[in-house]
């Protein structure tokens, strides 16, 4: 009986073009745009910060100043679009020889500069005015300076930075941040194609046919899910092949994958049994394939949306962070993230893994229930 | 096959069947006459375990009902009136799913759809996409699927819905082919003609209860036969007074009989009167007069 289920489902799936293409090609679609688009948010050489400067001073300290600016690897001269004006006024060069009260530079910020931008700015800033600072130093007590040749001020030539349970050279890249949200996102596309054909299943009668043929409750579900579960995984590892393989050939970072493959399984598992139980609950509960389309992608979205899914969580405000934590994308996120990025195992998804099992298990009481009562009434 | 006493079921305060008692016998076309509304899908329903019912005892092939439904439900077939198939698959793909979810032994799930699908005539057409399917064809496969079990008593509801007049009597004809294998069928349906046509017994559901039911030439004697006399215009005083008709119109007199000597004595009292006559007719009985005659007066 069951066999005969999951053939009949599979091939009602593989011929829904449309399904299909949400299923794969959709997400195969977003991992490549988003790995490429966040592509260098997450490296570690790019300029983060735009720049012009305006020297009225026109002297031999404020071309140094000028240098020492154009060596920070954050700041990166700009146009009139620049995010950042420096203004050196006349006279700086001979405030700063005088010992008295240097002359302030002058700092044109752009409007829809961050705080914490602005204030990265002016540490750089602070930076090469202390080069400037050092060298006069250095010239005014003259053959006793040696120390200060050797004194470096160059970040990375005192703080070592390595990240949280990657090796060494290892760096988050865009790829990891972007294959475990789509994964995520992708596995949920589920509620589409199940609750599509679930609903013409009702309304033509089959599902009343297959119970006369003695299909218990059960059974039927038990026939959706399964095949379900099993396109799931797929999904995963057609994600990671395209995060693995596809994605370097446009030249974001490959996706490196963790040591773990049974707590991909373990995790994978449990996100699949919770969207296609939410997806069952869809199913039962609105009476057409409109409302299914409708509800089930809003959903979708609104559970991406808060999840952080499209939008890293890490750049939400706390509050949306704390909201973020009532989606089951989320619980999954969190888990791929450990997996992918953090380098954990098994131990570390289970907390996620046991919360989207049980949000499984309400989805699916709630479903039969529905089911059953829909039946009798 | 089928004996049902005293079926009550309610939904709510609506009370669907109403104390309903009904015998169908083994191997019999029996025709469930009713209009919307009466109770006939419901009573399927009941039938086929698809829903409870409030009290009553429902027995099938000498099972009850509420004890034995998985056998019971082995035993019949029940064919509803939408396209209960998938038609994203080929007319083989529908078979073999539905004969792969019922207990059929494996060995014999090949012999069974040879047989749906030869009593279906649908062998030119098994790797064909069902959407591609004519209405008469797609109404054939939803048969062939009820067949797949080999069943003892099969519940039609009406199968005919929306096909043309020779796709229909292709399926009454299959239908009717039942009876030599003995498989007992009910059938329900608005078309009055197809009962008459398939139907050995029948019975009339007016708000969920049975106002009669019998065979069929029993059900068509029972209505009293008529005599139609049509007249030339004729002013009402000439018919003032007639003994034995009933005055209809200044064009036509009823007489509630056949019966010669009176249809003589009515056309003397004719002649007498100066009344010319157009034409007499001996008007038969149909079901559908049967039907509107036991409903209508089951309204008033």
């Amino acid at each position: 009986m069951l066999k005969a289920m999951l053939i009949k489902e599979f091939l009602l799936v593989l011929r829904d073009r449309h399904a299909l293409a949400a299923l794969f090609v959709m997400p195969a679609i977003f991992i490549l745009i988003m790995s490429l688009a966040l592509k260098d948010v997450f490296g570690t050489d790019r300029a983060l910060m735009t720049y012009v400067v305006t020297d009225n001073s026109s002297s031999a300290l404020s071309a140094k100043l000028i240098s020492n600016l154009q060596e920070s690897s954050l700041l990166k001269q700009g146009d009139s679009l620049a995010q950042f004006r420096v203004d050196i006024p006349d006279g700086f060069a001979s405030s700063f020889q005088t010992n008295g009260s240097l002359k302030k530079l002058e700092v044109v910020v752009e409007p829809d500069v961050k705080q914490e931008m602005l204030a990265l700015f002016k540490v750089e800033l602070s930076m090469a005015l202390m080069g400037l600072r050092l060298d006069k130093l250095q010239s005014d007590i003259g053959d006793f300076s040696n120390a200060l040749d050797s004194f470096d001020l160059d970040p990375e030539s005192m703080v070592s930075v390595r990240f949280a349970n990657l090796k060494e050279s290892e760096h988050p890249t865009s790829t990891q941040q972007s294959v475990p949200s789509w994964i995520v996102f992708a596995l949920f596309f589920v509620i589409i194609p199940i609750s599509t054909i679930f609903i013409n299943e009702r309304k033509q009668n089959t599902l009343m046919r297959m119970e006369a043929m003695n299909i218990s409750t059960p059974l039927l579900f038990m026939g959706k899910m399964i095949p379900y579960l099993i396109i799931n995984q797929l999904q995963v590892w057609v994600m990671i092949a395209v995060g693995v393989f596809v994605v370097p050939l446009f030249g974001a970072d490959a996706l490196t994958m963790g040591d773990s493959l049974p707590a991909l399984f373990v995790l994978s598992s449990a996100l699949s049994f919770a969207a296609i139980s939410l997806a069952m609950l869809i199913a039962t509960v609105v009476q057409s394939v409109e409302q299914a389309t409708t509800i089930g992608g809003i959903i979708n979205i609104l559970l991406g949306a808060i999840g952080g899914v499209m939008v890293p969580k890490f750049i939400m405000p706390e509050f949306m962070q704390t909201l973020s934590n009532i989606s089951p994308m989320s619980w999954g996120l969190e888990g791929f993230l450990d997996i992918f990025l953090r380098q954990k195992g098994v131990e570390a998804i289970l907390y996620e893994s046991s919360a989207l099992a049980l949000f499984g298990v309400v989805m699916l009481s709630l479903a039969m229930l529905f089911y059953r009562y829909r039946r009798v009434a | 096959m089928i004996k049902i006493d005293s079926l009550v079921k309610r939904y709510g305060e609506k009370v669907a069947i109403d104390d309903l008692s009904l015998h169908v016998k083994k191997g019999t076309i029996f025709g469930l006459l009713g209009v919307n509304g009466a109770g006939k899908t419901t009573l399927v329903s009941i039938l086929n375990g698809l829903s409870g019912y409030d009290s009553g005892r429902v027995e099938v092939a000498g099972l009850d009902l509420r004890e034995n439904i998985e056998q019971i439900r082995s035993k019949s077939a029940f064919i509803p009136q939408s396209l209960a198939f998938y038609e994203q698959l080929s007319v083989l793909e529908n078979l073999n799913f539905f004969a792969g979810i019922q207990n059929i032994q494996s060995s014999k799930i090949e012999d069974q759809i040879n047989r749906a699908v030869e009593t279906s005539s649908l062998e030119s057409l098994l790797y064909q996409s069902a959407k591609t399917l004519s209405g008469g064809q797609k109404r054939r496969l939803n048969i062939a699927i009820g067949l797949l079990n080999d069943p003892e008593i099969l519940y039609f509801d009406e199968p005919t819905v929306g096909i043309d007049p020779a796709s229909r009597n292709e399926i009454l004809e299959t239908i009717l082919s039942f009876k030599k294998s003995n498989k007992t069928v009910v059938y329900t349906t608005h078309y009055m003609p197809e009962i008459e046509k398939i139907c050995d017994e029948v019975a009339i559901i007016d708000r969920g209860r049975v106002v009669s039911q019998g065979s069929l030439e029993q059900m068509l004697e029972c209505k009293d036969k008529e005599t139609v006399f049509d007249l030339f215009d004729t002013p009402l005083q000439l018919l003032h007074g007639m003994p034995l008709v009933s005055v209809i119109d200044h064009k036509t007199l009823k007489l509630n009989t056949q019966d010669t000597d009176q249809i003589e004595s009515t056309l003397r009292e004719l002649h007498m009167r100066g009344v010319r006559i157009k034409q007499i007719r001996l008007d038969s009985s149909t079901l559908e007069k049967v039907f509107i005659d036991l409903t209508s007066k089951e309204a008033h």
